[in-house]
């Protein structure tokens, strides 16, 4: 089998060069290379257990809280290796931002949800500096006319998609460069889902978005690129419309055809 | 405000600079503080644990020592009244009368000078006792014993007397007259009044015969209770009662259960006081909803496809659970009834309040016969004014730590043998 | 006859009545081909059977043990040797007494000349009448044991009654808890109500004043006691909700975080066993303690920092232990609740960028909230409920004092206090006891339906 060539990036946002994964003694990702851009959304397709959310997560070192977990390779952010030892785990996760697979609000008001990442970072200086962080941040995640009135309520309160929202404009109040999405959508309803898809569409540009999805249609709808993942391996990287019109690859046209999966 | 108003966007966050800089070394300071105060708990939590430890042991380890002096005794020169022919024909009788007790204090008189009998403890006649009755003959001649010394030498032969005691230990000493031994007495003798001749025997039978008890009437009841509630109660307001019950019961403070004992079994069923028997019954409703609550758990984990696969062969619902929940369950609900029954060995209070605080010298007897327990007994001891008591109580606490271990050893050797995950 | 004699030769029987039964049911013949199998297992047969003869027998035996020594005794009196015997109701019990101690060799010697008399004739009929009793629980178990015997056949379903007596057992059983309960409530109600018809319930409740030391004459000062027990309560709160929580509270959180959040599973897997030994250790080993070591070190302290008012038994060195001793049941409450918080909020702040404390003490703990808060009030309600670290190390002068260092006392000091030695049963001091315990019982379990509500309501808000 070939080695998948990385497909090169203008100014790449992210890098990824022979990343391997171990949890143990059992390797989860085999030598895979990729670049992220900031201009597209990127799309990690795959069936499920093929290792695109362990390898999402080794972009920002969330691997690093399994403490099996042993990672191989180079992995850089804006040309940084993010796990040399002087870069600084803390730093780089302001940086690269996650969203999670079932929303995960803290049983926070809905304020201090979005407030929180600011205020351990120290980016608000005064009480109105933050308001304006949450107020943004609400927007962007187009979540503020819902809740702009009870501000102060629980942020478990709300309903599925607007707390997947509430955990994007979390995300989004500090600022990062890259927003991780693992599987976003998955515990949503098809109208919750539609709505986020909007919302990824109106970030994108802003941030350079990863997403991960089992749903290819979905993939199709929100990303210029998909990366295709298969046991542990990349099999396919290329553009969104290419790989699902004409795929290279046997293993990416079965899976796109629903053979597996 | 529409949606159409667009807030200005941040500058980027300066994440090189230096303020930012300085606040993420001073946000891992405190995460490094923090950190050291978790492992400083933990380290405070168990070195309090050591200092409880090593203090008792320490303190316990000198009161299974006992100093003893040498002590000779000229029988026919102290002209009592009995002879070896009356001693070996009827021993218990021919002593009845006779003042060994001042044959020996006059001994101690003749070797050590005026104030020799304070010397020795009030029982070193015991010693002479046991040497006449094991052999009659020496009544005949004059004889060397090793008798238990007094208190004040016990102490300064232990390096912390008062001085006037360690002048006399270091004289003795130095004449060779005196020697420290293992107090091999303590582990078979019962209370007194003298801490050189005190036991732990009498406490300790107490507390087994009172354990006893508790396990007769709390193991059985317990599990019965368990298996009814996990596996044949139907959902009604009966059950729900007698859950609570149990729950609430779990909580009560011990002290509550001695008001029990006291007000319905010794004012009203005029059962005997300070028994063993009163002490077991109490303890035995205190720890039985700890067997129920283990039992339950124990039973909730046997999975319900053996029982479904017992009841497609056709058994009844009586067999499903002898046959086959409550042997799988078994390991669980022993290691919760001897961790009930180590709570209940080491419980002070209901005893109490039945009276098993009553100065007893001989051990029980049976269940009915007036007992102390070992936990009792250490806070009688440690109730005593006399400085040889100190040592004691702690040697007491040893015995009684040393068999909370030796149970809750035995629980987790149940645990890990016979966990099984399905 | 003794009892555990009667009780062997029952058991005996029975058993020999479950091998007849079981070896009677075992001859049926097998099923040949069409016939009905017989629907009971042998061994059920000799279930039944045995039951059938244990019962009836232990019935009957219960009844004579309870008949029996009237019988015995008019027996006695029927002797000639008897008509000497006073008729005085009081002296005549006296000498009975001696009689039957005499009898049954509990004693040597009588004070009474009738008693040695008439002992011999106390033993016979002791006999007679034992051995009446035994055969007649031999009769009923026989007579019962040939009744099922005879029922005994292929088509008998032994199997249902037995079953049906199994589960009568296991009901009885768990009624033992309610009974539990209601003896508590209805010994503790009692007494209480006895004592209030002495000592108003307002003035128990909100005096401030507590001398229970009734005089020994009735014209002397206080002769009567006074029983405010507001000092007491106080006690009660100083040690075991303040004193007591200010020690267990960080210490016990703060080393379920550690060991949760920090240590290696290795370490934890020690160490948590190490902390649960503090819990296993008994009070009057704490006490012991608290007045042997800490006790005289706080007062020394306390001297040297110039509180001349520093007492060999302060709350505070009663409080200290009693902390010390609750430090594991707080941290194991503390890390369930921090175990029941999902992880996805874990990785949620700490893909913020949030430092391991920063989500400790932001997310984890403020989640984990009510489950802590659960489990630090069911920790107040255990040590209030404690009995010896305060019967030993904290004194008995109910002051009303915020000192650490001075001395207070406890409502289960008092109970302890009250109840010890001789005295008789219907004073105001002894009920008072029963008294402070109806109050110690209300609310350790008021705190307890509380604490386990808002834990399970915690519970259920992650579910």
């Amino acid at each position: 089998m070939l080695e998948p060539r990385p497909l090169k990036v203008d100014a790449p946002k992210m890098t990824a060069r022979s990343v391997n994964v171990y949890y143990g003694a059992k390797q989860a990702i085999r030598n895979v290379s990729i670049d992220v851009s900031m201009e597209d959304v990127t799309a990690f397709i795959g069936p499920s257990g093929c290792g695109k959310s362990t390898f999402l997560r080794t972009l920002n070192r969330m691997n690093d809280t399994v403490a099996s977990a042993r990672v191989e390779g180079d992995i850089t952010l804006d040309g940084e290796d993010i796990y040399a030892p002087d870069m600084d785990v803390v730093q780089l996760r302001a940086r690269v931002g996650m969203v999670f697979q079932k929303p995960n609000p803290f049983p926070k008001s809905i304020y201090e949800n979005v407030a929180y990442g600011a205020r351990i970072h120290g980016l608000a200086s005064a009480r109105a500096d933050m308001d304006q962080i949450v107020e943004r941040s609400l927007r962007r995640a187009g979540l503020w006319d819902e809740v702009k009135d009870r501000l102060h309520d629980s942020g478990t309160a709300l309903s599925g998609g607007q707390q997947q929202r509430l955990c994007i404009a979390r995300a989004i109040a500090v600022d990062p460069e890259v927003i991780l999405m693992d599987e976003p959508c998955s515990a949503l309803d098809p109208i919750a889902t539609a709505r986020i898809e909007e919302l990824i569409h109106e970030l994108r540009g802003r941030y350079a978005i990863v997403i991960v999805t089992h749903n290819m249609q979905q993939a199709a709808r929100v990303s210029q690129r998909t990366a295709f993942f298969h046991l542990g391996t990349l099999v396919e990287y290329g553009s969104t419309s290419e790989m699902f019109t004409n795929p290279r690859e046997t293993r990416t046209k079965d899976y796109i055809t629903g053979r597996y999966g | 405000m529409s949606d159409l108003v667009v807030l200005p966007d941040r500058a980027p966050t300066e994440w090189r600079g230096t303020a930012m800089r300085r606040r993420i070394a001073r946000r891992y300071a405190a995460e490094r503080r923090f950190r050291a105060l978790g492992l400083l708990a933990v380290l405070v939590s168990a070195g309090f644990l050591a200092f409880l430890l090593v203090a008792m042991l320490g303190e316990g380890a000198r009161g299974f020592r006992q100093t003893e002096l040498s002590l000779t005794i000229d029988f026919p020169a102290a002209h009592l009244p009995l002879t070896a022919q009356a001693v070996a024909r009827e021993p218990r009788r021919a002593m009845i009368g006779v003042d060994l007790e001042g044959a020996v204090a006059n001994a101690a008189e003749r070797q050590y000078g005026a104030g020799g009998a304070r010397l020795l403890s009030d029982g070193a006649w015991l010693t002479a006792r046991d040497a006449i009755l094991r052999d009659p003959d020496v009544l005949g001649r004059s004889i060397t014993l090793w008798v238990p010394a007094a208190t004040s030498i016990d102490i300064a032969a232990k390096d912390a007397g008062e001085p006037a005691a360690e002048a006399a230990y270091a004289k003795l000493s130095g004449r060779g007259l005196v020697r420290t031994v293992f107090a091999w007495h303590f582990l078979t003798s019962a209370d007194s009044t003298d801490p050189t001749l005190v036991g732990i025997w009498g406490a300790l039978k107490g507390s087994l015969l009172t354990m006893a008890v508790t396990l007769l009437l709390a193991f059985p009841i317990g599990v019965l209770s368990a298996l009814y509630l996990e596996e044949y109660a139907p959902k009604n307001r009966w059950t729900d009662l007698i859950e609570v019950s149990i729950n609430n019961l779990a909580a009560v403070p011990s002290i509550i259960f001695g008001l029990l004992g006291l007000a319905v079994f010794l004012q009203t069923f005029h059962l005997p006081r300070s028994a063993p028997l009163v002490g077991g019954i109490t303890l035995a409703l205190m720890t039985m909803p700890v067997i129920v609550i283990a039992g339950r758990n124990a039973i909730k984990g046997v999975p319900p496809s053996i029982r479904d696969a017992a009841l497609g062969i056709g058994a009844s619902r009586v067999q499903v659970v002898f046959h086959h929940v409550l042997p799988l369950a078994l390991p669980g609900i022993l290691t919760g009834t001897i961790i009930g029954m180590a709570r209940a060995l080491g419980e002070t209070a209901p005893l109490l309040m039945i009276g098993m605080r009553a100065f007893v010298a001989t051990p029980p007897g049976g269940f009915t016969d007036p007992s102390s327990a070992l936990p009792v007994q250490i806070f009688l001891w440690s109730d005593e004014v006399s400085a040889g008591f100190i040592e004691k109580t702690s040697a007491a606490i040893v015995v009684l730590l040393a068999v909370l271990m030796a149970m809750n050893g035995v629980a987790i050797y149940l645990r890990n043998k016979f966990e099984r995950r399905w | 006859m003794s009892a555990p004699f009667l009780l062997i030769v029952i058991i005996g029987l029975a058993i020999a009545a479950w091998f007849t039964a079981r070896a009677r049911a075992a001859a049926f013949a097998p099923p040949t081909d069409g016939a009905q199998r017989p629907h009971s297992r042998p061994g059920q047969h000799g279930w039944y059977t045995a039951l059938w003869v244990a019962i009836p027998a232990l019935i009957v035996a219960a009844a004579w043990n309870v008949a029996s020594p009237a019988l015995v005794t008019r027996a006695v009196l029927a002797e000639p040797a008897a008509a000497s015997i006073p008729a005085d109701p009081l002296e005549r019990g006296a000498i009975l007494a001696e009689t039957r101690a005499l009898a049954t060799g509990r004693v040597a010697a009588a004070f009474h000349h009738q008693a040695p008399v008439l002992a011999p004739a106390y033993a016979a009929a002791r006999l007679r009448y034992g051995l009446m009793g035994l055969a007649l629980a031999i009769v009923a178990g026989l007579a019962g044991g040939a009744y099922a015997y005879s029922r005994v056949r292929p088509d008998f379903r032994a199997r249902t009654p037995v079953e049906r007596l199994v589960m009568a057992l296991l009901l009885i059983a768990s009624l033992i808890a309610i009974l539990t309960t209601i003896g508590i409530v209805a010994s503790l109600l009692f007494e209480s109500l006895r004592f209030f018809a002495k000592v108003s319930i307002v003035e128990f409740l909100f005096g401030l004043h507590w001398s229970p030391q009734t005089a020994m004459r009735a014209d002397q000062v206080g002769a009567s006691g006074t029983f405010g027990a507001v000092p007491l309560f106080w006690g009660t709160i100083f040690i075991g909700a303040i004193i007591a929580m200010i020690v267990a509270i960080p210490l016990g959180l703060m080393s379920a975080i550690f060991l949760t959040q920090y240590a290696t599973p290795t370490v934890r897997r020690w160490v948590k066993p190490l902390l649960e030994v503090l819990a296993g250790v008994p009070s009057v080993v704490y006490g012991y303690f608290a007045a042997l070591t800490i006790a005289p070190a706080i007062r020394t302290a306390g001297l040297a920092m110039g509180i001349s008012s520093a007492s060999s038994e302060s709350a505070l060195a009663a409080g200290l232990v009693m902390g010390v001793m609750i430090i594991p049941f707080v941290s194991s409450m503390a890390d369930d609740s921090l175990a029941a918080v999902p992880q996805s909020m874990r990785d949620g702040s700490l893909a913020m960028g949030a430092t391991q404390s920063e989500t400790i003490r932001k997310v984890l703990v403020p989640a984990a909230l009510p489950g802590i808060v659960g489990g630090v009030l069911l920790a107040v309600s255990r040590a209030i409920g404690e009995t010896m670290i305060v019967v030993m190390a904290a004194g008995l002068a109910a002051n009303l004092t915020a000192n650490p260092f001075a001395s207070v006392t406890t409502v289960t000091t008092q109970i302890v206090q009250l109840l010890t030695g001789d005295q008789e049963f219907d004073s105001a001091k002894t009920l008072a006891a029963f008294a402070l315990g109806l109050v110690l019982f209300v609310v350790t379990l008021l705190l307890n339906i509380v604490a386990l509500r808002v834990v399970k309501k915690y519970r259920e808000a992650y579910e």
